[in-house]
């Protein structure tokens, strides 16, 4: 019987529904266009969500929707809606514990020494789109807990922009379902939620961390006020903006953050191509975006 | 470590009569993976295979396992064998052979853990040798594979020390090599390179053994050094590490070690390294399937 060389050749073959290299193909779409990259252990939820575009739009096979995506005079339309299916319902508290741990136990701490030399005893955070405040919340929660243990006697400021009024009003209210809240570990839910019905409201004491207000980050002028900034994340929003505006953001954000202060993005979101101005770092499970000293060139570019 | 300390080492070592010995099956599988795949013999393997029943029936469960998905149930061996691909099957065959080295009641790290961390270091040292295109991917993979070693020997040798050295780098999150520093007066560096001395590895690979937490600087041995110590570090950052946090971290691009491949390989420089490292996340998976299928008797 003679051997199926495909078969020895090719090293690692998923899941046969999955192994149609359409997939793989508007995988490498999205990550040039959003930089959000779908790993191949994901594929099942990007053909999830591929389907109800397609079905949307009518087109029966993954072949025919990446013509949707790629040919058609709309395609950037359906792009956005892709992108829009990929992040929707993606929110809640405490998303992602691997970025949670890397702020707790090495950026804070690597930022705060660096302060306490200088003796200013203060943090600044900047959750941009921030949609309904889910993010903020967390990082206003976690802050409150070291300020009782490893920062006493610091303040924190964090600031909460988004483009939608609608979401801001919801975040202001700061009261969430059980979906939303099921990540929070047990001690922080019990001491900083109160139960509200069936819902959980964010508890008095954190409240006055977080400033919400309305930024569209397109807007040069306003943006260009933002300053002196340690910590920003942007998780999932730049993916809607195009390449030029995508670099101009990343501009501002790097001209408000302090030297050595920290960008996070999504938990699968890239800077690739974007800018070089910032380090990418590695925490356990986790990557951001650092700001040197001085802009250096990225290792072997001259 | 001097020369002198290191000599005391090995004699330590290699006087103890549970010095690990090299696995039987290593030889000659070294030797056949030299050839190119195509070459291989299928039904030559899938023979030698099915003298093993415990290999074989992993293979068959490997292949049947949720990482396939939906095939049709699979029941032989050699179906099993053209499913999984010949690296596959080879990682399980190493992982076997390796898994016997030490006594099963010797272990201090948590085999699985010990043998998900070795994995994902060889999958992830070949996939750098593939981009940078150094040209021994198999080597690369296999400097991966065994370059914790050290950490068996210790197992044998200083039970006691290497537990407490262990428990200390567990409890303060810190690096093992340091921790074995502290408690020990040698790493799992010093004590792999003696084996690997003893099981007559070639040089290039005893190297990585030794040389990858401490690569020197400037940059000691070659390329294989610097690519399982860049391996090494990203899957302890990405879930395939010793089991417990290590809160740090790490610019890979200003790396000693990433900068020396640069120079090596200019075109190191153009890699997403940020899409390099979401791509792990897929090895992680295939290692977990790998190692459950090994360690699940
Ligand atoms: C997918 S949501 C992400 C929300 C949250 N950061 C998260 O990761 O779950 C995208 C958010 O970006 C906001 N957004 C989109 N364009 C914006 C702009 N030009 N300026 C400010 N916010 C914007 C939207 O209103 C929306 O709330
Ligand atoms: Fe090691
Ligand atoms: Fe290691």
């Amino acid at each position: 019987m003679p051997i199926d060389s495909t078969v020895l050749a090719n090293e690692r073959v998923p899941v046969d529904a999955l192994t149609d290299p359409v997939w793989t193909r508007i995988r490498d779409l999205i990550y040039q266009v959003s930089g959000i990259y779908q790993a191949e252990n994901k594929f099942h939820l990007l053909v999830r969500r591929c389907n109800v575009r397609m079905k949307a739009v009518g087109s029966r096979t993954p072949r025919e929707y990446l013509d949707f995506l790629t040919e058609r005079p709309n395609r950037d339309a359906e792009m956005r809606n892709l992108l829009n299916e990929i992040t929707i319902g993606e929110t809640c508290l405490f998303r992602s514990m691997p970025q949670v741990e890397a702020l707790r136990k090495v950026v804070i701490p690597s930022l705060a020494e660096v302060k306490r030399k200088l003796s200013y005893t203060k943090l600044r955070f900047w959750s941009a789109g921030c949609s309904t405040g889910e993010e903020s919340y967390t990082l206003a929660m976690i802050m409150l807990e070291e300020s009782q243990k490893t920062l006493k006697g610091w303040t924190f400021e964090i600031m909460a922009t988004d483009l939608n009024e609608r979401s801001i009003a919801k975040a202001q209210e700061g009261i969430y379902n059980d979906y939303a809240v099921r990540n929070v570990p047990p001690d922080f839910k019990k001491k900083y939620f109160t139960q509200a019905g069936s819902n959980f409201r964010v508890a008095d004491c954190v409240r006055p961390l977080v400033t919400f207000s309305r930024l569209n980050m397109l807007d040069d002028s306003k943006m260009l006020f933002m300053r002196g900034i340690d910590v920003i994340f942007c998780c999932n929003v730049l993916i809607y903006f195009d390449g030029k505006s995508k670099t101009r953001t990343v501009n501002h954000f790097y001209n408000a953050l302090m030297t050595n202060g920290y960008f996070f993005l999504g938990q699968s979101e890239s800077l690739y191509g974007i800018t070089e101005k910032f380090h990418l770092v590695h925490f356990p499970g986790a990557t951001a975006y650092w700001k040197p000293n001085e802009p250096v060139l990225k290792a072997g570019s001259a | 470590m001097t020369m002198e300390t290191f000599d005391r080492l090995r004699s330590r070592i290699t006087s103890i009569d549970s010095m690990p010995t090299i696995p039987v099956i290593l030889r000659p599988l070294l030797r056949c993976l030299d050839q190119p795949v195509e070459q291989i013999d299928i039904t030559r393997i899938v023979e030698l295979i099915s003298y093993d029943k415990t290999i074989a029936a992993q293979c068959v469960r490997m292949a049947n396992s949720a990482l396939f998905g939906r095939h049709k149930q699979v029941e032989s061996v050699r179906t099993a064998v053209m499913n999984l691909g010949m690296w596959r099957v080879r990682d399980l065959l190493f992982s076997n052979s390796l898994s016997q080295v030490i006594p099963a009641n010797r272990w201090i790290v948590d085999p699985t853990v010990f043998w998900r961390h070795s994995l994902g270091v060889a999958l992830v040292c070949r996939k750098f040798a593939e981009i940078l295109g150094y040209p021994d991917t198999e080597k690369a993979y296999l400097a991966g594979l065994l370059h914790d070693i050290g950490i068996l020997v210790n197992s044998m040798v200083a039970p006691e020390e290497f537990r407490a050295a262990f428990s200390k780098a567990t409890r303060e999150q810190i690096a093992l090599d340091e921790a074995e520093r502290a408690t020990m007066g040698f790493t799992h560096c010093d004590s792999g390179r003696v084996l690997a001395e003893a099981w007559k590895i070639t040089p290039d690979l005893i190297q990585a053994i030794e040389l990858h937490h401490d690569i020197g600087d400037p940059v000691r041995g070659g390329p294989l050094v610097a690519m399982v110590h860049l391996s090494d570090l990203l899957c302890r950052l990405r879930g395939l590490g010793y089991g417990y946090y290590e809160p740090r971290q790490v610019d890979f691009a200003n790396e000693r070690g990433w900068l020396y491949l640069v120079m090596q390989f200019p075109n190191l420089a153009d890699l997403d390294l940020a899409r390099f490292t979401f791509t792990l996340d897929e090895y992680a998976k295939e290692v977990e399937e790998l190692v459950s299928t090994v360690f699940t008797r």
